[in-house]
């Protein structure tokens, strides 16, 4: 066709115009398939907003406010943060906060500590058994959770750990363990092993080149473990409910006062445990993908 | 990478993580499966007389009911050793309530002690009796270790008493019972073991036993339970329903984070917030929106579209409630899928697309044909994990109906183990339930993907 086009002069010209014509058409509607497109990511972009929205302005405005009725479709009217003190100062908040703080600090470090040979081992050696343990981490990571909390609460109370801050830790540390194995070993892989080597070639030692050229590049992603880590430790709500008693994390507080408390507490509560996901997950966007790419493989 | 020559180093960078998983995974799994079939106090063995180290006659079922015929108090000397369970009685002198002198023998439990010298009692008060419907008084025996012999006389609450001497006994019950072959056995147990009936002291059953045995009791027990069938389908039909919608939805998200529009990084971390949000937040908000005073009815009353408030959340209004779980599960676990179909995605070559493009192959066709095919490996790690954490679902049930309408599996974990009963063995029940069903649902995808596989080859 196009060989024929070029042979006759006159035919070029038209031939060009529809061209032109099929282009524009293809351009209208690459662009009409790029507003389709627009106006799908900003609905579901609001699908996901619309719900902390509406939160967040229960539990940033007053205590009346959040009894009103019908509520205000578009809130933040009369900005408040009586809702909020309310709630962290009610009975429990803000011991809660600090054991959920400090059961996340430690379970980010155990876990961390644990995970990072491990990460490095399955990233940068090939021995029997790699493969099974991958495949036993997946699987522990896919594993009800929900299982371990109970005879867990038992060994616990027979030790005399129960209902301390130090043993929900140990058991987030079981939770995240598999996941954080996984998400080192992807960022160990993402790092080529030729910097390493030509480390040692211009003389350093094996440690050396690890310490000086390796740990920088995997800092930030092991970072974003780290975050993510305690994210989870952070929300988990069932084991920690069941292994404490009088020294609550905060989920726990909350979930157990839910049914005797006023609407007040509950919305700032869900607000409270909400911020920090919102702040952490912004931190560590770009490598979510290392963090889940590498279970597929 | 994978350069590094066969050694033991990669074997030592595993076993922390090996041990931490054994002692805090494997153990605890295997523990939660004996915890549900394992009763500790399932019999309780008799024995011919009232001491450890005469042979044993047979043994009852817990629970069963006893008629106890004698009781006998082993006096053990101070300081010995013993693996009886042991009751304090004192021997103490009082003037009861008409002022006559009192002297014998009171069952420790009834005596607050108020004094003592080098940790020996020497002055207390005969306890206030709370239960209703109990002898109000408190009986003196002549001798110690039976409170069916020869009562000497009745003290009154509050009656200070000189404690004389104290004495430490075993307290055996001579009871007789049937046991689950109909035949009647007759023997000796230890107090502790028993209950006595309030109104009836000369019988009661057997509270708890001394040996273990493999059951099914639990098992049956969960059953039989009132919440039972109720959780079971609840939990199956919202994984049922929020499963589909959280693929479709998430390989919407996908396809638009692929698309790279303009302010994709911006779109890409709206889409993946609900990922790192607790379960329990969640519920609240979704309970905020349905509430009676919540967001849906302002938003439907001010459009108009209904004059008086809609109760979503009520016992008559199951319905509702799942469908707050589901949109609340959609919204929260909808990430997740997105994120590793994502991670999918990238690895499907740009050419391949444009081929098909160029070939004329339409949006949906190049879904059908190319998207999904590729996708496969991803999608069915996707389902496995969403299905298992599906299985789990708990705040979100709680914090929408407070766990009582509505109930999942592993609402029902947490309420044999909450703070008013504490059932291991009925919560590991529940929990091995999951269990189960989550393995069956594993192999499913498994296989469901793999006959595929081997059908196209």
């Amino acid at each position: 066709m196009t060989v024929e086009a070029k042979s006759v002069p006159v035919p070029v010209i038209v031939a060009s115009e529809e061209m032109q014509a099929v282009r524009r058409r293809a351009l209208r509607r690459q662009r009409l398939n790029r507003g389709m497109i627009y106006v799908v990511a900003i609905a579901l972009a609001i699908w996901i907003i619309l719900p902390i929205y509406l939160i967040g302005s229960m539990a940033l405005s007053s205590p009346a406010g959040v009894r009103t009725y019908p509520k205000a479709i578009f809130p933040f009217t009369d900005i408040s943060f009586d809702t909020m003190s309310f709630f962290l100062q009610s009975e429990g908040i803000l011991p809660g906060v600090i054991n959920s703080i400090v059961v996340a600090l430690i379970t980010l470090v155990l876990s961390t500590l644990i995970a990072a040979p491990a990460g490095y081992a399955i990233s940068r050696y090939i021995f029997p058994g790699r493969d099974f343990y991958r495949l036993a981490i997946l699987g522990v990571r896919a594993f009800p959770v929900i299982v371990l909390a109970v005879p867990l609460a038992v060994l616990f109370i027979r030790l005399g750990l129960f209902d301390q801050v130090h043993s929900v830790a140990l058991m987030h540390t079981a939770l995240t363990l598999p996941t954080t194995v996984l998400v080192i070993g992807s960022v160990f892989a993402s790092i080529p092993y030729e910097l390493e080597e030509a480390a040692m070639v211009h003389g350093a030692t094996p440690l050396q080149a690890f310490r000086r050229v390796i740990v920088p590049l995997v800092l930030p992603g092991i970072a974003a473990s780290a975050i993510f880590t305690f994210v989870m430790s952070w929300n988990e709500v069932f084991a920690a409910s069941i292994l404490t008693l009088e020294n609550r994390t905060l989920p726990a507080q909350v979930l157990n006062a839910l049914n005797k408390s006023s609407p007040e507490f509950q919305f700032a509560g869900g607000f409270f445990m909400l911020i920090p996901s919102l702040i952490f997950i912004f931190f560590i966007r770009r490598y979510l993908f290392n963090m889940w790419g590498q279970v597929t493989k | 990478m994978n350069r590094k020559r066969r050694n033991w180093t990669p074997y030592l960078l595993l076993l922390p993580s090996i041990i931490y998983l054994a002692l805090f995974f494997a153990w605890p799994m295997a523990r939660a499966l004996s915890l549900a079939f394992w009763k500790e106090d399932a019999r309780l063995s008799l024995r011919t007389d009232a001491s450890f180290t005469s042979p044993t006659a047979g043994s009852l079922p817990q629970a069963a009911t006893v008629a106890i015929l004698d009781t006998q108090g082993n006096r053990i000397a101070a300081g010995t050793e013993t693996s009886a369970i042991t009751e304090v009685w004192y021997r103490m002198s009082a003037a009861d309530a008409e002022g006559a002198a009192v002297e014998g023998w009171v069952l420790g439990d009834r005596v607050r002690v108020d004094e003592e010298s080098d940790g020996v009692p020497t002055l207390g008060r005969i306890r206030a009796v709370r239960r209703s419907g109990a002898d109000p008084q408190t009986s003196v025996y002549v001798e110690p270790g039976s409170t069916r012999g020869e009562v000497a006389a009745r003290l009154d609450a509050q009656t200070e008493v000189n404690i004389l001497e104290s004495a430490t006994l075993e307290v055996w019950y001579q009871i007789s019972g049937v046991d689950e072959n109909g035949q009647t056995l007759e023997g000796w147990a230890q107090s502790a073991y028993i209950t006595r009936g309030e109104q009836d002291p000369s019988s009661g059953f057997i509270q708890r036993g001394d040996s273990a045995e493999w059951t099914l009791d639990f098992i049956r027990t969960m059953l039989s339970d009132r919440f039972f069938t109720s959780a079971l389908l609840t939990t199956l039909l919202i994984t049922l329903i929020t499963i589909p919608i959280q693929f479709v939805v998430a390989l919407i998200m996908a396809l638009v984070i692929q698309a790279r529009l303009k302010g994709n990084l911006l779109f890409l971390y709206i889409f993946s917030i609900p990922l790192g949000v607790s379960e329990l937040a969640v519920g609240i908000v979704f309970f905020l929106i349905f509430t009676e005073r919540g967001y849906l009815n302002s938003f439907l009353q001010g459009l108009g579209l209904i004059d008086h408030t809609i109760t979503f959340i009520s016992a008559d209004t199951r319905p509702w409630i799942i469908i707050a779980v589901v949109l609340a599960e959609v919204w929260r676990a909808t990430s997740i899928v997105m994120v590793i179909l994502v991670s999918g995605l990238q690895a499907v070559p740009t050419e391949l697309l444009e081929a098909a493009e160029l070939f004329g192959a339409g949006f949906q066709q190049r879904i059908r044909h190319v998207i999904l095919p590729l996708l496969k490996p991803s999608i069915q790690v996707a389902l496995i994990l969403r299905t298992i954490l599906a299985f789990q679902v708990f705040a979100v049930v709680m914090a929408i109906s407070g766990g009582d309408i509505v109930t999942t599996l592993a609402r029902e974990t947490f309420r044999w183990y909450s703070d008013e009963i504490r059932n291991p063995n009925m919560a590991a029940a529940y929990a091995g339930l999951i269990m189960l069903i989550s393995i069956i649902t594993a192999i499913f995808y498994l296989r469901a993907v793999r006959t595929q596989q081997e059908l196209a080859a």
